[in-house]
């Protein structure tokens, strides 16, 4: 008899499959397989790997061990980058990521969750948003802006902007970037303001899954209401959640889905926005998990393709439109980090990390802001809000780099 | 010093949404993905309970939990918040008991931690509803009891209660040691902060199985779920035609009528 550990068949067989070769916490050859899993490097064991974790996972399955804390430990401490499940030559269809999410669910169904975890989940289901704030002062950041409330008026186009960016006031200047830049493109947006509720991708990810349920249904309803077909978000973890948690769950519909770099790109494309103004920076760009190395396994999958390992690395259309709009603006020089686009060293915030183990999280930053001091670019630039809140809080007291987030950097172009 | 023990509950979360809530046929059990376990909401009243007497005087409150695969994470927060131990009667004997074998279990608990002065319990429990296990223990030790109270308070050494009744609430004093059954006016339970949470993993849990208790086996009597299913509800909806707003409206009371939905008087 399982005790409680239940996983879909397929994903018991991938547990099985792992013959601890290692290679999912090392990048492609073209970083000459430079550790890129940060747990792993950070913790030195096998059991802090895609290959360990599988191993753990197998055990619970067969009953071997119970679900207890040193385990949960192990699945809570993964920043859930999904490199591993990139490198895996086993994984052909982001098993890692659905097999993270399913562990997570069985440590929150036994109540063996970090105890922050808890506060924070307490947090939403009183105030709709991850990060223990009021309800009240969510839509704060557009106060004079004069934008149009989903609510209340039809748009074609919602812009959701997160519980990070609705509450983080040292990120206002990207939110507001944003929504200029839509304007002076003649994009027909609207906002939620206050009524704005978290996606509950992060939910999901830290294995809360009725709470995403129910965030899930709420958003779902909103853009039924509001009449809007398209969902525009500055968010990462927010763009995850609708593009591939949603569809997962079949909650998406036909929603269209596009982070703001994404349709940004898409509005330069089409002509609509033109980056005329030089902007003289060399700069060295970082690949948000959750932006792209989460989505792309998912759209592949879904496309029932399988695609030869190494080939995967060309593919790359997730990681194009930011580096396409970096390439518009006129004196902006690209100097790429060695670990970039599926090799890309996670920044160390995701998957609850930068609340359960915030010494960790800023480690795994610290080494990021290492390597790209070391491209010798004057700024670091991302296009995620937890990103670039935990590089940030990383070099407080320091201003070793400048952190950009490409919207404002867009914004002085235009 | 008032010695107080609250008997908690762990129970699936009746708040999480419907669509969370599957049922395992073969099992005969609710299957929630992604839902952790939560105390039943009407003991966080009864702790809450405990936490306002301790707020005016000095009191040790030890709290109680059976079942199996009792989470010492969930059921820790009673920790966080003011209790200072808790006892899991955790053993696959203690799984699916009826309602008197769990008050004789949980007697038999109260008996080894020592008399105390006063015993809570939420009103009954958020999965079974029973409402039988407080008032069971009152029984089996012989105590007082009172149930469905919205205020308790220490006055001159006695116990003042507010009891809830259909159409107000009643003032009553009754002398200590005794049981009370707290409802969901009394209010809810304070939320534990992180640091809380953190700091109540000192304080000392004990975990105990049917080895450690001196209890009758005769009395461990389990209940059995026959069937478990969510009812099939089926909805019509009917559009009754007219020219008229009156005509619809008249049509519609025929209808009404002849459905046999409203009581015919002859």
């Amino acid at each position: 008899m399982s005790n409680g550990i239940k996983l879909e068949e397929r994903l018991y067989k991938f547990t099985t499959s792992c013959y601890r070769c290692l290679v999912c916490t090392k990048g492609y050859p073209e970083v000459v397989y430079e550790v890129v899993c940060p747990i792993y490097k950070r913790f030195r064991f096998f059991t802090y790997s895609l290959g360990g974790m599988v191993m753990l996972a197998r055990a619970l399955y067969e009953n071997r061990i119970p679900v207890g804390e040193s385990a949960s430990e192990v699945f809570y401490k993964c920043v859930t980058c999904g490199a591993c499940g990139e490198m895996c030559a086993q994984n052909d269809f982001a098993d890692s990521l659905w097999m993270q999410h399913e562990l997570r669910a069985r440590c929150v169904e036994t109540g063996e969750v970090p105890l922050v975890n808890m506060a924070v989940i307490e947090g939403l289901k009183k105030d709709d948003n991850m990060l223990q704030k009021p309800k009240a002062d969510r839509g704060k950041w557009a106060e004079g802006l004069g934008l149009r409330n989903i609510t209340q008026e039809k748009a074609d186009v919602y812009f959701h902007v997160g519980c990070r960016y609705s509450y983080d006031e040292e990120l206002w200047p990207t939110l507001r970037a944003a929504a200029s830049l839509l304007e002076k493109a003649g994009v027909d947006f609207g906002i939620a303001g206050k009524d704005e509720n978290c996606c509950g991708g992060r939910a999901y990810e830290l294995g809360y899954h009725g709470e995403f349920t129910k965030y899930a249904e709420n958003t779902m309803e909103l853009m039924k209401s509001s009449g809007a077909k398209t969902i525009v978000t500055p968010c990462a973890d927010g763009y995850y959640a609708f593009e591939v948690l949603y569809d997962m769950q079949g909650k998406k519909g036909d929603v269209k889905v596009y982070h703001i770099t994404q349709y940004l790109a898409k509005l330069i494309k089409e002509g609509r926005l033109k980056p005329t103004k030089n902007v003289d920076l060399s700069v060295t760009y970082h690949d948000p998990c959750h932006l792209a190395r989460k989505v792309d396994p998912w759209l592949r999958s879904k496309q029932n393709e399988i695609i030869p390992i190494h080939e995967k690395i060309e593919k790359g259309e997730m990681y194009q439109p930011p580096r396409d709009i970096l390439a518009a603006i006129p004196g902006i020089k690209l100097i790429e980090m060695r670990r970039t686009k599926e090799n890309a060293w996670c920044c160390g915030a995701g998957g609850g990390v930068i609340d359960a183990y915030p010494e960790f999280a800023e480690w795994t930053a610290r080494e990021r802001l290492d390597e790209a001091k070391e491209t010798g670019a004057e700024a670091l630039v991302t296009a995620c809000p937890w990103c670039k809140r935990n590089f940030l809080d990383t070099q407080k007291g320091t201003a070793d780099m400048k952190i950009v987030d490409l919207v404002e950097l867009l914004q002085q172009s235009v | 010093m008032l010695n107080i023990v609250v008997c908690i509950k762990q129970v699936l979360d009746p708040e999480a949404p419907a669509s969370a809530y599957k049922i395992d046929a073969d099992a005969n059990k609710v299957v929630m993905s992604g839902v952790p376990p939560v105390i039943s909401p009407f003991d966080e009243n009864a702790m809450e309970a405990a936490l306002r007497i301790k707020d005016k005087q000095a009191c040790k409150i030890s709290v109680i939990s059976t079942g199996k695969g009792l989470s010492r994470t969930v059921l820790g927060k009673v920790l966080a918040v003011g209790g200072d131990e808790l006892y899991l009667l955790d053993d696959s004997e203690f799984e699916d008991l009826d309602s008197f074998a769990t008050a004789a279990l949980l007697t038999a608990a109260i008996k080894k931690i020592g008399n105390p002065d006063l015993i809570l319990t939420g009103r009954q429990a958020a999965d079974t509803n029973a409402g039988i296990v407080g008032p069971g223990i009152a029984v089996t030790l012989g105590l007082p009891c009172i149930t469905v109270a919205r205020k308790v308070g220490v006055v001159d050494g006695k116990l003042r209660v507010e009891k809830v009744v259909p159409d107000g609430y009643q003032v009553m004093e009754i002398a200590l040691p005794c049981l009370i059954t707290v409802g969901n006016e009394l209010g809810e339970m304070r939320v534990a902060a992180l640091q809380q949470l953190v700091a109540a993993r000192k304080k000392p849990v004990t975990i105990w199985t049917h080895q450690d208790l001196d209890v009758d086996a005769a009395l461990m009597q389990r209940t059995r779920l026959m069937k478990l299913f969510i009812p099939q509800r089926d909805s019509k909806c009917e559009f009754v035609d007219g020219d008229t707003p009156e005509e619809r409206g008249a049509k519609l009371a025929l209808r009404i009528w002849e459905s046999k939905l409203v009581k015919q008087d002859k």
